[in-house]
């Protein structure tokens, strides 16, 4: 197996709402080659809101920094595990890159802290690190603890693939619509991904969080449907997907009269029981506000 | 991006629409927009919008800038995307939508500042640019409160369970907000970049905001 060093950017929620996904994310990717050199100092990006109050000058400094401090590394890999990341950093890398008003702005807001940045690194979401770096063939070697017999809907949400399923140096690493990564990594572990037509449906995202009267329909839609395909839990790769269907399924069964109960865990959880890793310290399960049962019966 | 939108002053009167074309991110494309609608269709929440992006699109073209600024398609917007990803036309609905979004906002409308999105990213950009972190905890409450103390403690109360099972399975601390080491020099290259950003705004007050402005509601 190659080994390869990557800038590692785990955003704000890998300090709260997803440090399962973080924690997990450090202990699987060794195994698959990929070590991380996490980004020096790193800020927020911003997320979806960002623009709103800040304005985008300020909003493409704060990505601004991060690509200046990561460029520092030696690496030529930007690689973020969370979706609001890599479509900030991936979207101001790109206009760094390529228009000359917006390299121009970005560095002069670097330049009072003598810092500078041209755009030459690469974005990626680690996923896609994982689709091309890694390769199935190598998660499958690392499967001592195959997942047999457990059921997954692999929920991968909007901003991971959208519009970034288009990489930095062109060319797709998935589809926008039917992307079928996940699957493929819930295959690898041994499980069985259900049949899944809501996989790149919305959660609602930040809109969720601060006005879910707004968008509870989208997640009961999302709950629903693993619900009627018998999933045994829910598999996602993004942060904010896998709070905001998780922490409202209790509104959604006052709401709906629902009896929601599934697990949502990211796939690196899955890939760390899966490695026959410890299902607390590396696969972090016990961080779950819906326990995550069927996953930590199979663990070894 | 240059200056206050101007305000059309009869039907069809395309000085809005040129201008969103020149000043709003992806706006250029904008005026490649054949209205089929393809944008609306795909948007989860498009029957909650006031008119989905199509419709608004032709609204601008219409001069009904007023409608636009004020409408809560601006806000509703979920960034998933679908709209950019599947526009036959390359125009980046969403970024075009989050923009318009920004000048309500910095337009002065109450439509918009009132918005939950826009006392959200108040509170939000408040973290960011103080601590170089989101602190979930603190952005959540402070936006909670900016409804007043009675609603953001109702708010407060109602989200206490999910919140103590955050806490319970350690996805929210307790203590000090996460930080950067150096969130002084954040701060210098944040105040120099919202410094760039008000020079582009800045200047052409003879072009801001011709004849038929409401009052109030421009700068």
């Amino acid at each position: 197996m190659t080994k390869k060093i990557v800038s590692y950017y785990p955003g704000c929620s890998s300090q709260a709402s997803a440090v399962h996904l973080d924690t997990s994310l450090r202990a699987v990717m060794p195994k698959l080659g990929v070590e991380f050199k996490e980004v020096q100092d790193w800020n927020c990006c911003g997320a979806s809101v960002g623009h709103i109050a800040g304005g985008h000058v300020p909003m493409a400094a704060l990505s601004g920094r991060n690509l200046a401090n990561a460029k520092t590394d030696g690496t030529s890999d930007f690689v973020t595990p969370c979706a609001a990341c890599y479509l900030n950093s991936h979207y101001t890398n790109e206009k760094i890159r390529d228009n000359a008003k917006v390299r121009d702005e970005v560095n002069e807001a670097l330049g009072v802290a003598g810092k500078s940045y041209d755009g030459s690194l690469n974005v990626r979401h680690i996923c896609e690190v994982i689709v091309n770096d890694v390769g199935m063939d190598a998660v499958k070697a690392q499967v001592k603890n195959p997942l047999t017999g457990l059921k997954v809907a692999g929920y991968i949400g909007c901003q991971t693939v959208r519009p970034f399923a288009r990489t930095e140096r062109g060319g797709m690493w998935d589809t926008y619509d039917d992307p079928t990564f996940l699957n493929d990594f819930i295959s690898a572990t041994g499980a069985t991904a259900v049949p899944y037509t809501k996989k790149t449906s919305c959660c609602g995202g930040s809109v969720s969080v601060m006005s879910p009267e707004k968008t509870l329909h989208l997640i009961k839609d999302i709950v629903g449907e693993a619900q009627e395909q018998g999933a045994d839990v829910i598999a996602t790769p993004c942060p904010l997907c896998q709070t905001n269907v998780e922490m409202y399924q209790t509104a959604l069964n006052q709401k709906y009269g629902t009896n929601f109960n599934i697990p949502v865990v990211f796939y690196s959880q899955l890939f760390a029981v899966a490695f026959g890793m410890d299902p607390k310290k590396d696969a972090a399960l016990h961080q779950h506000l819906i326990s995550a049962d069927p996953v930590l019966a199979r663990a070894k | 991006m240059t200056h206050a939108s101007p305000t059309p002053t009869k039907k069809y009167d395309l000085n809005f629409a040129r201008w969103v074309y020149e000043n709003v991110d992806g706006g250029d494309r904008m005026a490649l927009c054949m209205q089929c609608g393809t944008c609306s269709g795909s948007c989860p929440v498009g029957q909650q919008m006031d008119y989905g992006p199509r419709k608004l699109f032709m609204m601008i073209r219409a001069g009904l800038k007023e409608e636009v600024l004020k409408s809560n398609t601006l806000w509703n917007c979920v960034s998933c995307y679908n709209c950019v990803v599947r526009c036959p036309r390359k125009v980046p609905v969403t970024y075009i939508l989050h923009d318009l979004a920004t000048v309500a906002v910095r337009e002065g409308y109450a439509e918009a500042k009132e918005s939950d999105n826009s006392r959200f990213a108040k509170a939000f950009w408040w973290s960011a640019a103080k601590y170089g972190r989101t602190d979930e905890r603190l952005v959540t409450a402070l936006y909670y409160f900016s409804f007043g103390m009675g609603e953001g403690y109702k708010r407060g109360m109602a989200n206490m369970p999910i919140a103590m099972g955050m806490v319970k399975t350690k996805r929210m601390h307790l203590g000090m907000p996460h930080k950067c080491k150096n969130t002084g020099e954040l701060k210098k290259i944040l105040a120099k970049a919202a410094e760039i950003e008000a020079r582009s705004h800045a200047g052409g007050a003879g072009n801001a905001n011709p004849a038929g402005g409401t009052a109030g509601h421009d700068k």
